[in-house]
This record gives structure tokens, sequence and C-alpha cells, in this order.
């Protein structure tokens, strides 16, 4: 099974009847059962990027190939849960009644640590509860390609640690394709198989990671990358 | 939080039916223009146990309540067809908005002259009253729809019928209740001056009545039936959509 591939896509915005350039000659391959980071700055276009390849978005130049995608989820970078159903019923969203596996949601609940929580209410959730509840929404979804935008931004050190381990656990069992959005480099570090710098909506620089199990983030070799990542992400 | 607050609405209905008191007995208004409280409890006690009263609410509110119903399913239909055909609304969107500028009170004559003064006249007068803020509402609903939360259905393989029922109705949902609250208030109010105009039973009439026979303590018993049956109305009301509408912040106003 192949990716998904974007083949010289721009996309343009019109502020005030003026075109402003998000998005410029992307081309980008997203390999299939693979983790690919998208890294960059605040207002880069990775939200964007992320919107044009799952489909939100209309954009003006090139083409998406993404016909072998069958299901796809998407966590957003807010939380967009369904105010007037329990983070339950919220998880469960995108299923049908008859495909729900109670035994199955319920672990993912507990894996995201809201079991307490079940059901609460979206008003009765902190930030990043409801961050972890969107997060368990596309789990539970049993998608074959999985899009994140900065979805552990809202978690403290040790709960954001543990969710990685729990996607690269997932990651590994279902070989789910992933296509991840941070600004953390050594999040990406972490998660990536491969990592895309995105800067002003050009892709500036790419990386692959070949799998090893255990990544040590200060053994020399990830030290240097990161260096490296840190000098393509400097405002020139 | 909540006794404090009834209490302090004992208080003040207790002075102020004791300042009444105080001025009915020194006796500077006749007791044609200001019954004293007494009397107005006795006339009351008498239509109680003679039963007119409730006759007479039970008249105007059935009457309400039909013309309730008819106007909210004319008001859900309107406006779902908006929502639907987003086109077809030009056809009445204008007739709508300058009926929603014609006091329904206004209408009753023409009413009168075409369905004589039956039943047909009065459930008029409350559809015309009620339909406003329920249609208005119930668009406002739909049409306000976040699109993130759509966009959610749309990831989610959500067909447009799906994301009607999952996301639109549910998220209109208290904009529909609220308007609901709002045009079962609009109705109580109508239905009590198109009785006073063309009817021969209900609270209005039995006021009116009352007022030619210079019966002034029937008139304030009328008044007080009014208001607290509609109060009774509101509460119950905002109780349905406190159940309804649990995850919700807004729970309509107040
Ligand atoms: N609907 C829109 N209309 C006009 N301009 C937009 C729109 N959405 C995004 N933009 C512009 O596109 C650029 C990229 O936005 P985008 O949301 O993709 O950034 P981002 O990389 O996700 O940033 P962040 O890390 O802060 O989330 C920004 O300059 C923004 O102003
Ligand atoms: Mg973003």
């Amino acid at each position: 099974m192949d990716g998904i591939k974007l083949v010289n896509v721009g996309k343009y915005y019109t502020v005030k009847r003026e075109q402003v350039k998000v998005l410029e000659d992307i081309n980008l391959d997203l390999p299939a059962n693979k983790i690919t980071v998208i890294l960059g700055r605040s207002g880069c276009g990775k939200t964007t990027l992320l919107r044009l390849v799952a489909g939100l978005e209309t954009f003006e130049q090139g083409e998406i190939q993404a016909t072998h995608v069958k299901r796809k989820a998407y966590v957003f970078q807010e939380d967009r849960l369904m105010p007037w159903l329990t983070v339950r019923k919220n998880i469960t969203f995108g299923l049908k009644d008859k495909e729900i596996d109670h035994e199955k949601i319920s672990g993912i609940i507990q894996m995201v640590g809201l079991e307490q929580f079940e059901a609460a209410y979206p008003v009765q959730l902190s930030g990043g509860m409801k961050q972890r509840a969107s997060i368990a929404r596309a789990f539970a979804y049993n998608p074959d390609f999985i899009m994140m935008d900065e979805p552990f931004s809202a978690l403290d050190y040790f709960t954001r640690e543990q969710m990685q381990k729990e996607l690269l656990k997932i990651h590994h069992k279902t070989k789910c394709s992933i296509l991840f959005v941070t600004h953390s480099i050594d999040e990406a570090l972490i998660l990536g198989d491969k990592i895309v710098i995105l800067e002003k909506g050009i892709i500036k620089s790419e990386y692959e990671i070949e799998k090893d199990h255990e990544r040590d983030l200060l053994s020399d070799k990830f030290v240097a990358l990161k260096k490296q990542i840190m000098d393509d992400l400097k405002v020139v | 939080m909540k006794e404090s607050k009834s209490i302090k609405t004992f208080i003040s209905v207790a002075l102020i039916v004791l300042i009444w008191g105080i001025v009915a007995e020194m006796g500077v208004v006749s007791s044609y223009i200001l019954p004293s409280p007494n009397k107005v409890i006795e006339s009351f006690v008498k239509m109680v146990k003679s039963g007119e009263i409730f006759e007479d609410i039970y008249i105007s509110y059935i009457r309400v309540l039909k013309g309730f119903l008819i106007s909210t399913l004319a008001a859900f239909a309107l406006a779902m067809m908006r929502v639907v055909f987003c086109k077809a609304s030009g056809y009445y969107e204008g007739i709508v908005q300058f009926l929603k500028n014609v006091p329904p009170l206004s209408l009753i004559s023409l009413l009168i002259l075409w369905f004589g003064i039956g039943e047909t006249t009065k459930i008029g007068i409350i559809v015309l009253t009620a339909f406003f803020p329920i249609y208005l509402n119930t668009v406002k609903g739909f049409t306000s729809c976040d699109k993130k939360l759509l966009e959610v259905g749309e990831i989610y393989g959500y067909s447009k019928v799906g994301s009607f029922f999952k996301i639109r109705l549910p998220y209109a949902m208290s904009d529909i209740l609220v308007g609901m609250r709002i045009g079962l208030g609009y109705s109580w109010r109508a239905i009590i001056s198109a009785e006073m105009i063309a009817a021969s039973a209900g609270l209005g009439h039995m006021i009116l009545f009352a007022q030619q026979m210079s019966r002034t303590d029937k008139v304030i018993v009328g008044i007080l039936v009014i208001g607290v049956v509609g109060y009774i109305t509101d509460r119950l009301f905002a109780l349905v959509i406190d159940k309804t509408l649990k995850g919700s912040e807004k729970n309509g106003w107040d």
C-alpha cells in the first residue's frame, strides 16, 4: 500500500481582496504505516496543510492523491467536543451504534485517564482533559490514517510523555499512518519516522529516521539532528 | 441561595399587601376603585368554591395550548424549509418580516370578520403571537451552528441527514426551547387580550364582565390569577429546558 502524495500543492487565502500565499509548491510523501511529523513555527501553515489533506479545504494548485484512505480521523487543534454529549458519547461519536465495542471503548477511556469522567459533560472538564477526550474519539474510530494537530499541547510533561507512548503503542498495533503536527522538536524526534520542517508555507527540509525501538534523545546522533533542525527553524 | 430568594420575594409581597390594606382601610379611595385585600380574598374563595375560576382558567389554557402547538409546528416546519432549501426562504422571508411588525391584536377585526367570534379567531391570535419568537429563534439556532462541529461530522463520515440530527438539531435545541418559552409567555398574554375583545368565556372575558358589573374585586382576582398561572407555566417550561439541555451552559434566559 502506498501513502499519500502531495504534488505541487499551493493554497491562497484572500484577505481584504489581496491574495495571501499560505502554502506554496508543497511536494510531500506521507508514507503508509509511518508517522510523519510536521514541525514549524506558529502561523507557518501547519493546520492549513492538515486541513487540505483532510479534504476540509479547497486549494488552488496541485493535487493530493489519497484515494486508498478509507477511515481517516482528525484530532483538531481545538477539542471540538459536542457540548451536549457525555465524554463517553463524544468518544463514540464517529462510530455507528452497532460498531461500538464497549470493552474496547472502556480500554481507550482508561488509556487517556478519563474513566472517572465517562459520564461528565465537556464543560465539566479541564482543557487537557478535553484534549484527551478528543484524542480518544480519534482512536475509537479505528482509523487507518490519523491526522493530529498539536494534540498534546495542553498536557503537562508527564501526561504528554505517557500519551506519546500510548500513541506509539497504538501505531505499532494497528499500523495506521499518522500525520502529526507539533512545534516541539523533542516530540518530533520521539515520534517521527519522517520529520518535515515547514517555514512560511514552504518545505524547508525533510529528515528520515530509521526505526529503532528505544530512542535516546541524548545520544550523539539525536543531539546532532536536533541541532540541525534548530538551525533550520531559525529565521534568517 | 434559593431559600433566601423566596424569603425576599415573600417579604416584598407581604409589604405590598400591607400597604394596600392600610390604604384601603384609611378610606381615602372608595372601595369601588380599590377594594380591600380581604374583599379580594373573599371573592377569590367564592370563585374557587363555585369552580367558575377553574373553568375560566381551563378554557383560556386550552386555547393557549392549541395555538401554541400549531405555531410551534408551523415555525419549525418553515425554519427547516429555510435551512434545507436555502433559496425557498426568499419567497416567504419578506412576508414573515412584515407580519412580525404587525401586532396580532390589530388583525382581530379581520379575524372576527372572517371566522366569527368562535375559537378559530382566538387560536388564530395565539398562533400569530407565538409563531415569530419560535420561528426566529429556531432559524437562529440552525443557522448559527458552529462550523467547527460540522467539520467533525464531515471527518467522521456523517451524511447531510446524519449531521442534521446529530449536530445541527442538538446544537439548535437551546435556541428552539428558548423561542418556545418566549412564545408560550406571549401566547398567555395575547389570549387574555383576545378574550376581552371577542369571547364569552375565559379569564379575559371574566375580567371584562366583572368590570362591567362594577366588581373591581373580581377584576383584581383575575389579574392575580393570570400572573400566577403564567408564572407557574414559565417555571415548568424552564424546568423542562434544564432537563433537556444537560451539558449545555446556556439554558435559556431568566
Ligand atoms: N480562514 C483563513 N483566512 C485567511 N487566512 C487564514 C485562514 N486560516 C489561516 N490563515 C492564515 O494562514 C496562515 C497559516 O495558518 P495556520 O493555521 O495553518 O498556521 P499554523 O502553522 O497551524 O499555526 P499554529 O502553530 O499557531 O497553529 C496564517 O498566516 C493565517 O493567518
Ligand atoms: Mg495550527
